[in-house]
């Protein structure tokens, strides 16, 4: 069964339309990668999805309830965080705090868990997030994600502006994280990596999701070498 | 060598100070998370002393019940301002526009406009004169203190004011309402994502805000034992002045530029004439932007 059921979404900003009409699934405890180039959607289904932005039609289905047109806060109550673009993380306040407010409800019940997975925080629980490192931050919004208990987790653009060293470690923590048993969509531009790590793909192209299916087909399609993997040459 | 006259000038000032520090509190919260100045919060002032003069000449409970009342209703106020005055422009959520210049410009507008129909509304039902409060309730019986006296009113507002201030920051850093406060103010479009009811933040920290903006007002007016539609201008502009010296979001910053403030007009008093006290704060206002355009206690915060 589908986890996450997008369908037909559309979503207009003002009098444009951004989205027209996507159609996504995320399987139970599965990865799946949305790739595209700036500008063609990703962060406004992101959005939609978390509930940031109201889809103008189409359903957004969690775990068989639709959760189309609910507010943000009511949609991570039912298990859906995200990890948005640029962070968003808390900069004045402690990574401790960041934690405890990700945490909702849950407070710090996940705490242990979560610093498993990011140990180096739990070195610095007491600085203030601003204060922290590109890469450290990235993780900070990941953790703070986890620490909601959630179901599924989105990851938008996570290695965005890192060093390549980092880009390795965020895409071994996803994988990390869903071996815990947490399914995850994530949009990248890194299309390699992303495909790597994920079980089904997605290319989106100017609002829709022009191809689909299986990571290592989509890996292997002429049209996503040509375009986001660099030309010729093995993706994976 | 040195005049009790000017130790009984600090001690005025002081508790001038405490009272503008009441009003800074809820002001600089509520700047703190929706990044707009909240015009109306003297009136919300206003009305706690009308409201307070209503309970007492109805039932003249303890001074205790009084105020307690008066928050409520105060929190109340601040509940339909924010929905009148502060709702209807937030339509987008992502930061960008939740503390765009548009946002913080028609809020600007419309707070305004809320307090100048509270402010007429009041002349209205109750006239533009003094309205005296019940002398028995009032709080000035003095106290003698070595070579100067206070009355029991100084005491009792600096109590209220390190309860309050106590009381807030212990809500801000320890509590989960508190900490979706911070996060609000700190990140809007962050604090959606991680699942923070913002509307709710909002208004909750109106509701705060405008508490302790009534509760002010009550206290003042039992102070003084008189009160009047307009009394509420003159500590609204000495918060805002206490707002931008501490650095805008700094609410302790906030809380020592208005006892700053208050202990400067009271030695000022004694060289220049009291009706150009007021001066004062209008000068620390212009050596404040032009010298410290990041306010006293702002650092690392955009501009003033």
């Amino acid at each position: 069964m589908n986890l996450l059921e997008v369908r037909g979404v559309t979503v207009t900003m003002g009098v444009q339309e951004i989205l027209h009409g996507v159609d996504l699934d995320v399987p139970a405890n599965g990865i799946v990668a949305v790739l595209g180039s700036n500008g063609v959607g990703k962060t406004t289904l992101m959005r939609t999805i978390s509930g940031v932005y109201r889809a103008k039609s189409g359903t957004i289905r969690l775990a068989g309830e639709d959760i189309t047109g609910l507010k943000s806060h009511a949609i991570v109550a039912r298990g859906l965080s995200q990890a948005p673009e640029g962070r968003q993380i808390f900069a004045p306040m402690s990574v401790r705090e960041n934690l405890v407010i990700g945490g909702g409800r849950h407070g710090l019940a996940e705490l242990d868990r979560v610093l498993a997975l990011f140990p180096k925080l739990g070195e610095r629980m007491g600085q203030i997030a601003g204060s922290l490192s590109g890469g450290e931050q990235q993780m900070l919004c990941i953790a703070r994600a986890l620490m909601a208990k959630p179901k599924i987790l989105l990851l938008d653009e996570p290695s965005l502006g890192l060093a390549p060293k980092l880009v390795k470690t965020i895409f071994d923590l996803v994988a990390a994280i869903r071996a815990e048993g947490i399914s995850i969509l994530i949009v990248e531009q890194n299309a390699r990596a992303a495909l790597r790590i994920a079980d089904r793909a997605a290319v989106m192209e100017g609002g829709r999701i022009g191809l689909e299916g299986p990571a290592a087909t989509i890996a292997e399609d002429p049209r996503v070498v040509e375009a986001y993997l660099g030309g010729h040459g093995t993706a994976a | 060598m040195f005049d009790p006259y000017y130790l009984q000038q600090l001690a005025i000032g002081l508790s001038q100070g405490v009272i503008y520090a009441l009003m800074a509190i809820g002001f600089t919260l509520i700047f703190g998370v929706l990044n707009v100045v909240n015009f109306a919060h003297g009136e919300i002032y206003t009305l706690g002393a009308f409201v307070g003069l209503l309970v007492i000449t109805a039932l003249a409970p303890p001074l205790l019940v009084v105020v307690l009342v008066v928050a409520a209703v105060g929190a109340a106020f601040g509940v339909g301002l924010e929905r009148i005055a502060f709702k209807p422009f937030r339509r987008f959520s992502d930061e960008a526009s939740l503390k765009s210049r548009a946002m913080r410009e028609s809020t600007l507008m419309s707070s305004l406009a809320v307090s100048i129909v509270a402010r007429e509304g009041l002349e209205l039902a109750f006239g533009s004169q003094m309205q005296t409060l019940p002398f028995d309730q009032l709080i000035n019986k003095p106290i003698a203190l070595g070579p100067i006296t206070i009355v029991t009113g100084d005491v009792i507002i600096f109590a209220v004011a390190a309860v309050m201030l106590i009381g807030l920051q212990w809500l801000l850093t320890r509590t989960r309402v508190g900490l979706a406060i911070r996060a609000v103010s700190a990140n809007p479009l962050g604090a959606k994502y991680v699942g923070i009811d913002t509307d709710r933040t909002i208004i909750l920290t109106f509701a705060i805000g405008s508490m302790m903006g009534a509760a002010a007002g009550v206290l003042v007016g039992l102070y003084y034992g008189a009160i009047f539609p307009a009394m509420g201008f003159v500590p609204g502009i000495k918060a805002f002045v206490a707002m931008v010296m501490g650095g805008l979001s700094s609410i302790p910053g906030a809380v020592i530029c208005a006892l700053l403030l208050g202990l400067s007009e009271g030695l000022a008093t004694t060289f220049i004439s009291s009706n150009w006290a007021d001066m004062v704060a209008y000068g620390f206002l212009i050596v404040t932007l032009i010298f410290f355009p990041q306010g006293l206690f702002g650092a690392g915060r955009e501009r003033v």
